[in-house]
């Protein structure tokens, strides 16, 4: 027998032999000979529409809500159920209508092959590779059980721990931490790996983390970007720097590492790594001495002005400052100077700078060294780090009421992560906090009741915490372990339990930025695929399965809407701040808050209601008023080693896309010349990086983009590659954090390594 | 050539194992599946479904995605213009999809249930209305991309791994005899 193969491709592909086909097909009997089996007949078989499926294209709001500055507003094409493509929303002056490469791999990522599917659980024993699929009834069954046992046992559910971060954003993603808070008292790993000493840092300077908003850069007439490396990481800020500069403003990038951005500036100042507090000071003290300094403005705005000075004068030199950073003097103040006549000013101090043993000292130097040019309060001006103010949400989904009569911890109560805090009568219990960038130390040490059941949503544990060969001990010793995730990734390998969950296009949510000031609905554009469930369909369903097993055991509601909780998330101050009268005209496109220059009015949220030069809350909890230069942690190996972020990536997401792939198929360790010749190590050769935190082989890159005793290793995850830099990275801690999210930082870039050629 | 054609039944009835095979959901109906080839290699049940998710489930990177996608447009996707062909091919057979959009429809098991109702409809009921475009689709697809799914398991097939061996010689042979069957007059 024979077919004719342009007979059959004109069948599907001409609208009139469809429709006559279809007609045919119709009246042949086919439709009731079917036997029926995953397909079905199709009984409402329409022979008037020439082509299966929607020709058009629909559209749907939607937004990034990756852990990025630029939280892009996002449009998406759907045609017949499946995403076709997507672009940035043209509506938001910021986003304004691109996506970066990562942003642009969205359709990739949602039709992933590699995305989990169904849930699944490691019959074997954790790290097994030995998985049995199971229904959502039974994996929600086993893990219900698991925690009413956990409560019969220990009279509390501390003993259940969460730990959640930045995977996703998005407001009602907060419900997970809502399940958690609708169980009853439990443990949370607190803090934040990211930004905390910096957050710290400003607030004891100002009382708030309030950044002007990136879109007035263009106006700026001389613009510092000071560890921050936008070019890479915060593409839709650079055409603001790029139009500042065309008008004239100076750009000057200071960076331990010649980056992107730098070769985008107009000066790029190399400095030792740790040491650019000093460098701020020296700079201040620079300005004061040629009275350039505003000080009308630090008259009426600040408390300690003449402590401060006085601490210049007397401990900061300016020789120690240029031999300590490296930086020539005349260099130095010919920066302080020109730095000190533009007006207005503003210097972006990006989060690497803080991830350092000194890292909030170096932060409150340099919202100084603004200060004293008074360029605080100023259109176009600012101590640029980030902000938290257009995300006054309801956070419906998380504040959920314990369940009567629970038990918790009665320990003291803190700050519980920089984002959501919701505020309410003080409870006789709280939940019990552990630091989030000592997961592992802290797991394996809490006792009283110790973890045994650590659920991970929104967060690669093994790719983003410290000391891998600890949280592998402390993996093993929980009774249960669930990771709810999108991607199968290192921390899925050691659970007991994985759940699939959606991607921010198979769910409803609404999103903020933490340095623009756009508000973008998320819609769900397409259905979720396979078995995958939102994070809030997975707390309604525990919800359910503990109430029938135990009445009134949690206080989730039983089943939800992403839709109905989003719009729950909104609230008058909301529409307020943006200039809306409800949600719905977000479905037109993202909307800007209401132009607004932080501090602009004087009144910082301090103690003191000024600008603190001098903090007593600084002195109270960190042991200085002043920002005082403090030395960077001292070296316990041969060369520095610093992990910022890669391009291709946002921290373990989208690494593994084909795409990023093919842009950086594999990682490298980046060396100076000098370095790399005496241990006699060229371009591409195998080296092994080690410390006494543990060792990774990978390629050598010889490149003066580093300075003589660094090396750097971005921080990147390949699906097929046990790479992960965190290897050699250990938890000391950073000087801040503690005072407004919960745990200090991790001071990641004061690691030190040696290297050899393999 | 006729020597290699199955008898009607037995046709119809490998081809449906192969489809509740790679249509199992758990270990059980799985186990049913495998035990209805009724082959010489017994295994526990519980053994078998890891094997099968780590050859074609996950959670891990299975060993031979089952989606035609992945073998006809990239190694790294479903839902492309591979899936959305067999959707339109689909819907011109007259089928309606209940797992749309949900579970692409160039699934093993989905194109296997499809071939099997096609070839029910030919050998049970007598009608031939589709059967050209059941010839196309086996011989400009099926055949296309479920050799390559057979390769690239038995590549990454590990020693002992016999009952996944069994079955993809199974879906290896049907394939091969349903190839010698039809061809494209073009």
């Amino acid at each position: 027998m024979s077919y004719s193969k342009a007979k059959v491709e004109e069948i599907l592909n001409n609208t009139i032999s469809r429709r006559s086909f279809l007609k045919g097909l119709a009246a042949s009997g086919v439709l009731s000979a079917l036997p029926g089996g995953v397909l079905e007949a199709n009984e409402d078989l329409n022979t008037k529409i020439p082509y299966s499926g929607e020709k058009s294209y629909q559209t749907f709001r939607n937004a990034c809500p990756r852990n990025c500055y630029d939280t892009c507003s996002i449009k998406t094409y759907v045609k017949d159920g499946v995403m076709q493509f997507i672009e940035g929303a043209t509506e938001s002056t910021y986003t304004r209508g691109g996506c970066c490469v990562k942003g642009n791999s969205y359709v990739k990522r949602v039709y992933s092959a590699r995305r989990l599917k169904y849930p699944m659980m490691q019959v074997g024993g954790k790290g097994s590779g030995t998985w049995k699929r199971i229904s959502w009834d039974q994996a929600i069954d086993i893990i219900a059980k698991k925690l009413l046992e956990m409560k019969k046992e220990d009279g509390t559910l501390l003993g259940a721990a969460l730990t959640k971060y930045s995977g996703n954003f998005g407001i009602t993603h907060y419900g997970i931490e809502g399940m958690f808070n609708s169980i009853g008292y439990t443990t949370r790993l607190a803090g934040t790996p990211c930004w905390p000493a910096g957050i710290d840092a400003q607030n004891l300077d100002m009382g708030d983390m309030w950044c002007n908003d990136p879109e007035e850069m263009k106006d700026s007439k001389f613009i510092i970007l000071w560890g921050v490396n936008p070019a890479a990481n915060s593409i839709h800020s650079m055409k603001y720097i790029y139009e500042a500069k065309r008008k004239g403003a100076k750009v000057v990038v200071i960076d331990p590492i010649f980056t992107e951005t730098a070769s985008k500036s107009s000066q790029y100042v190399q400095i030792k790594t740790g040491t650019d507090g000093l460098l701020a000071l020296g700079m201040a003290k620079i300005i004061i001495d040629a009275k350039l300094h505003d000080q009308k403005w630090l008259d009426a705005n600040t408390k300690g002005y003449k402590e401060y000075k006085a601490y210049l004068d007397k401990e900061v030199k300016l020789d120690d400052v240029s031999n300590v950073t490296g930086i020539p003097l005349a260099m130095i103040k010919e920066l302080a100077l020109s730095f000190a006549k533009a007006k207005p000013a503003t210097i972006w101090m990006g989060y690497g700078m803080q991830r350092h043993t000194n890292g909030g000292s170096m932060i409150r130097a340099i919202d100084a060294l603004v200060a004293v040019s008074g360029n605080i309060g100023k259109y176009a001006g600012g101590a640029r780090y980030g902000h938290l103010n257009t995300w006054g949400f309801n956070y419906a989904a998380l504040s959920q009421a314990k369940p009567e009569g629970s038990v918790g911890y009665s320990g003291p109560e803190g700050a519980k992560g920089e984002f959501a805090q919701v505020g309410g009568e003080k409870a006789a219990y709280t939940d019990r906090f552990l630091n989030i960038n000592k997961t592992a130390r802290e797991l394996m040490s809490a006792k009283e009741p110790k973890v045994r059941l650590l659920w991970v949503a929104c967060k690669n544990v093994f790719a983003q915490d410290f000391d891998r060969n600890q949280l592998i001990r402390a993996f093993q010793q929980l009774d249960l372990v669930v990771v709810a995730d999108q991607f199968f990734n290192e921390t899925a390998k050691w659970a007991d339990i994985v759940l699939p969950v959606t991607t921010q296009f198979e769910e409803y949510d609404v999103n903020v930025s933490y340095w623009h000031y756009w508000l973008s609905i998320n819609e769900q554009a397409i259905k979720p695929l396979f078995e995958i469930k939102s994070d809030l369909e997975i707390a309604a369903m525990l919800s359910k399965r503990m109430n029938q097993l135990q009445a009134g055991s949690c206080t989730f509601p039983q089943s939800v809407d992403t839709k109905e909780m989003t719009i729950k998330e909104f609230n008058p101050a909301i529409y307020e701040q943006f200039g809306i009268q409800s949600w719905e005209e977000l479905k037109k496109g993202p909307v800007k808050a209401k132009a607004v220059i932080p501090f602009a009015d004087g009144k910082f949220k301090t103690p003191s209601g000024k600008f603190e030069l001098y903090s007593d809350k600084a002195q109270e909890l960190f042991g200085s008023a002043l920002p005082k230069y403090l030395e960077v942690r001292q070296p316990y190996d041969k060369f520095r080693m610093t992990s910022p972020h890669s391009r291709w990536s946002l921290h373990s997401q989208f690494q593994n896309l084909e795409w990023m792939e093919d842009f950086h198929p594999e990682p490298f360790v980046y060396i100076n010349p000098d370095d790399a010749e005496a241990k006699m190590v060229s371009s591409d050769d195998m080296v092994a990086v080690f410390n006494r935190q543990g060792v990774l082989r990978l390629r050598a890159k010889v490149t003066d983009n580093v300075q003589k005793g660094t090396v750097l290793m971005y921080e990147q995850h390949y699906h097929n590659s046990i790479y992960n830099v965190n290897e050699l990275v250990d938890d000391t801690s950073s000087d801040m954090g503690a005072f407004k999210t919960g745990a200090p930082g991790v001071a990641l870039h004061d690691t030190f390594v040696n290297f050899k050629k393999l | 050539m006729q020597s290699n054609v199955l008898p009607r039944s037995q046709r119809l009835e490998t081809l449906k194992r192969l489809r509740d095979f790679f249509n199992a959901h758990n270990s059980q109906t799985l186990k049913q599946a495998y035990d209805a080839f009724s082959l010489e290699h017994s295994i526990d049940e519980d053994e078998l479904e890891a094997l099968f998710n780590r050859y074609f489930v996950g959670p891990m990177e299975p060993v031979a995605d089952p989606f035609a996608s992945v073998y006809l447009d990239d190694p790294q996707s479903v839902m492309t213009q591979s899936t959305l062909h067999v959707r339109s091919l689909y819907e011109t057979m007259g089928f309606f999809y209940p797992l749309k959009n949900i579970v692409p429809e160039d699934h093993i098991g989905v194109e296997l249930d499809a071939y099997y109702q096609l070839i029910y409809l030919e050998e049970v009921k007598n009608v031939a209305y589709l059967s050209e475009l059941r010839y196309y689709f086996f011989h400009e697809h099926i055949a296309v991309w479920m050799p390559q799914l057979i390769e690239r398991a038995m590549h990454g097939r590990s020693e002992g791994d016999n009952a996944i061996l069994f079955i993809l010689n199974e879906l290896k042979s049907f394939l091969i005899r349903e190839t010698t069957t039809t061809r494209s007059h073009e």
